[in-house]
């Protein structure tokens, strides 16, 4: 027992050892801050990538947003207007393109941004091929900077939506990060191309600066003072991107206004609580993703198209959009309305047996469904998705189509999709714009590139759709490309490839009482991920909290 | 001398464990479905940086070659690097691991002090009020999972009450202490940053004791069933006809010998923390390694899933060595038969 009582007190001598002879004094206070700073909290899936050749989910594009400028910014109605670029101008064969930077911008470490700093980012986006390098990947043949302020791209053929995609070609200061680089990296003498460094800092000229990088915690971002470009006059100075999505956690902090707006994964009843909560309101969001019911179109016996248009038909998708995802917006097409590019005279699919059984009647399995039943395989990580298959096995079940509903891990069906013999009937999914235009969704959804890929369970493989597209997104006039757009969707629309379930709603629940936020008004939403959290945009008055 | 050598084997034994290990969770990540490749670079990276990547992870190779390659630089400290975070996995384990270690410490001082504490007071008071109140607290401990009582915390502590702080380490407002150890109440105790400490403290109660309430409730069932048996033994008799005061035979006696199966329980309920602690990290934001963990299974981050496991199992070793080296002090029996046994 004596032995047992020295081992405790060696135990806690141990630490008073610590303290008082191995210690050193730090900070005599570690000085609470007292100003009352206006702090913009936003929680966000992790992780996040703040390296703009590395990030591309939700929370690494509202990173990028704020610590990054791009050439051009997105507006509201998804065309670009000038931001790090003055003007641009493009050859008529739409092989060159050619911008003229503004003069004086600085970079967070005080350094001018110049052509040089726009050809490097161009080429190491390329270069690694990660986050959004897969907009320029093959596109862009070489960047060049003319003098201090023009930059040229060469492209390998014209790609008409190039300018679009420029709003996720994010500049970085490229002494910076060549003084950072690890030299023993897969990129030859580029080394890792400052990719570990970038992790954790940023090398931007945005409206705000990294302050606090702590990986799987937080991102924290203070407002950068030089910043060229304008703040609204309550702009946040600190901005805080904290990586959790835990229904109570963020109910938790809402409430005690320690978070001022929510992350988009909260289930309806977690936002129907925090709605519930004095000065809470929720955001509803329209970003162009669709949800998707895939059709084989190479396999029995949805490979009729009479077969398809009866399914489509038969499906009640108004009770999908009402009772299963309250908040999302009737999809017409696989553009969703209202996005650039959008054919409006796209059949308007709802549920009618008359012309489903009509259509079905037409189907050379008619006589024969008993002998072709239909499988649905659902995201086993998206619990909702379960609710619409067996919504679907049921409509269908009333003109006589016999569904097996599958529940798959998302891993399972990536890996079934990438064979047309194992890709099942229907395959369920939601599928975002990759920029502002039809022509990202009609190239990711439907050209033969995207067959074997999880972005496309149709299996198409149809060159006269191909062509349209290759032509399409190579017309560089807008309006001509926009027209030929809408001829896709036309073809499209004939042969039924996909059941367009809805135009999924991203909602936000965000502190009202003491917060402006413009996206909340529907005029003032950007059409691409991540714009819409530009903090210099969003107004905070700590002064209203309650 | 023999006992330290009992204990170099023990040691022995357990690098040919983690040996085993190795093999065995190295080959299990690489049948998961997914290609991690595409995986890590996204479903639109270009496929000939796909395969770049592939060729870099080694993973276009046969899957000894990969193995081989591991293990080489795991022996130098090198995991490789994470798909997740994309950056060194020994880096991750250096920032993660310290922040899960904190936890378990917390959660097993909690767990072992109070799981003890109502195990002898349960014991004790044996079929009176004590006993059945404990029984009843024992049985809500055990049945009920760590994450429901975080949750329950937090509402109630955090929402209601507002008297504790919900997420993370440490509060925005408060100067972090230089990092020595990682631990962010030992780094602070370190550098005399009495704030950050009482901070850090604050940040560990309410993950802290979610943790610790089903381990200790099963402490305390162990405790008391332990003590309960041995009180019916001849030599306690024997002290109570020698007058002996009954908080002596409590304490002397009966507490040395009846804590040797809680403390057994004990180690493995600590080492198993650091597995099961990700939904309670998770609820409170915890930087920690379990969190990591799940993220990188879920990411098939093959590199990490290695390490990780590799930490938890040479924690579980580390762990299993102690206790028995704690129970063999305290039980002179098993010590000698260890001897005996060679």
């Amino acid at each position: 027992m004596k032995k047992v009582c020295f081992i405790c007190f060696l135990l806690l001598l141990l630490p008073a050892l610590l303290i008082w002879a191995g210690g050193e004094k730090v900070a005599e206070k570690p000085a609470p801050a007292k100003e009352v700073k206006r702090e913009l909290r936003v929680t966000e899936a992790w992780p996040t990538y703040i390296d703009p050749a590395v990030g591309s989910d939700f929370s690494s594009s509202i990173s990028l947003v704020n610590l990054y400028d791009s050439l051009v910014y997105p507006t509201p109605k998804g065309d670009v207007i000038p931001h790090l670029a003055e003007r641009w101008e493009a050859s008529k064969d739409g092989m060159t393109w050619t911008f003229y930077l503004r003069k004086g911008v600085k970079f967070h470490d005080g350094s001018e941004l110049t052509a040089e700093d726009v050809a490097f980012s161009m080429d190491r986006i390329m270069t690694i091929g990660e986050g959004y390098g897969y907009l320029f990947a093959g596109r862009v043949k070489k960047s060049e900077a003319v003098d201090k302020y023009t930059v040229r791209f060469y492209m390998t053929s014209p790609y008409g939506p190039f300018l679009t995609t420029l709003v996720r070609l994010y500049i970085l200061n490229k002494d910076q990060v060549m003084a950072h680089i690890k030299p023993d990296g897969p990129y030859g003498e580029f080394g890792d191309y400052g990719k570990e460094w970038l992790l954790t800092h940023d090398a931007g000229s945005g409206a705000y600066k990294v302050k606090e990088m702590r990986l799987e915690e937080y991102l924290l971002m203070e407002k950068f003072d030089d910043y060229w470009g304008t703040f609204k006059p309550n702009a946040p100075d600190l901005v805080k991107l904290i990586g959790t999505t835990e229904a109570v956690t963020i109910r938790t902090m809402m409430a005690r206004r320690e978070l001022e707006i929510s992350d988009q994964w909260q289930t309806s009843e977690a936002l129907k609580a925090l709605d519930a909560i004095e000065g809470i309101d929720i955001a509803t969001m329209y970003l162009g993703t669709v949800f998707y019911y895939m059709i084989h179109t190479k396999k029995p016996p949805t490979d009729d198209v009479n077969f398809r248009k009866a399914m489509a038909w038969a499906m009640d998708y108004k009770t999908v959009r009402e009772k299963l995802f309250p908040g999302a917006r009737e999809a017409r097409g696989p553009v969703p309305v209202g996005f650039p590019g959008h054919y409006p005279d796209f059949t308007r699919y709802e549920r009618n047996l008359d012309k489903a059984r009509e259509y079905l009647k037409k189907s050379k399995y008619y006589n024969k469904l008993d002998q072709y039943p239909v499988e649905v395989h659902w995201i086993a990580e998206v619990p909702d998705e379960e609710k619409v298959a067996l919504l679907f096995m049921s409509n269908m079940a009333d003109i006589g189509i016999k569904v097996n509903v599958v529940k798959v891990p998302w891993l399972g069906v990536v890996e079934e999709m990438t064979n047309i013999d194992t890709s099942p009937h229907i395959v369920t999914v939601f599928v975002a714009p990759h920029y502002a235009e039809a022509g990202s969704l009609l190239e990711s959804r439907y050209h033969s590139r995207s067959a074997a890929t999880w972005e496309q369970n149709e299996w198409l493989l149809d060159s006269q759709i191909d062509a349209m597209i290759e032509k399409a997104i190579t017309t560089i006039d807008r309006e001509a490309r926009f027209k030929l757009y809408q001829d896709i969707q036309k073809k499209i629309d004939e042969i039924c490839p996909s059941l367009f379930m809805f135009e999924q709603a991203q909602k936000h629940a965000y502190q009202a009482a003491y917060i402006e936020w413009p996206a909340i008004i529907k005029e003032n939403k950007i059409p691409v991920m991540g714009y819409d959290f530009d903090a210099r945009f969003i107004q905070v008055f700590p002064e209203k909290k309650k | 001398m023999r006992f330290l050598k009992y204990f170099a084997k023990r040691l022995l034994h357990s690098i040919f464990v983690l040996l085993g290990l190795s093999v065995l969770v190295f080959v299990i990540a690489r049948v998961i479905p997914g290609d991690p490749a595409r995986m890590a670079l996204g479903p639109r990276a270009p496929e000939s940086v796909v395969q770049k990547f592939r060729e870099e992870l080694h993973l276009d190779k046969p899957i000894y070659i990969q193995y081989y390659y591991w293990i080489k630089g795991a022996i130098r400290g090198d995991f490789g690097r994470s798909l997740f975070t994309k950056r060194s996995v020994a880096s991750d384990i250096k920032e993660f691991f310290p922040a899960t270690l904190e936890l378990m410490l917390f959660t097993g001082i909690v767990m072992s002090l109070l799981g003890i504490f109502l195990g002898v007071l349960s014991a004790r008071y044996s079929n009176r009020w004590p006993d059945n109140l404990v029984r009843i607290i024992s049985y809500m401990g055990v049945c009920t999972p760590a994450f429901v009582f975080a949750i329950l915390f937090l509402l109630l502590f955090g929402y209601l009450l507002n008297i504790l702080p919900t997420i993370g380490r440490l509060s925005p407002y408060i100067t972090p202490p230089p990092v020595r150890t990682g631990l962010i109440t030992i780094d602070s105790l370190i550098a005399r940053n009495f704030p950050a400490f009482f901070d850090g403290i604050k940040h560990l109660i309410m993950p802290g004791i979610a943790l610790a309430l089903g381990p200790m409730a099963q402490e305390a069932r162990i405790t008391r069933s332990s003590m309960t048996d041995n009180l019916q033994r001849d030599f306690i008799a024997l002290e109570r006809s020698q007058a002996i005061p009954e908080r002596r035979i409590l304490t002397k006696y009966l507490m040395r010998i009846s804590i040797i199966p809680t403390v057994s329980v004990l180690g493995l309920d600590f080492a198993s923390q650091l597995g099961w602690a990700f939904l309670v990290e998770l609820i409170f934001n915890w930087p920690g390694l379990s969190r990591y963990g799940i993220n990188v299974m879920l990411n098939k981050d093959l590199n990490a899933i290695v390490a990780v496991i590799m930490v938890i199992g040479l924690m579980f070793l580390v762990v299993n060595i102690i206790v028995d080296i704690i129970v063999a002090t305290l039980d002179p029996r098993i010590r000698l038969g260890a001897e005996r046994s060679k």
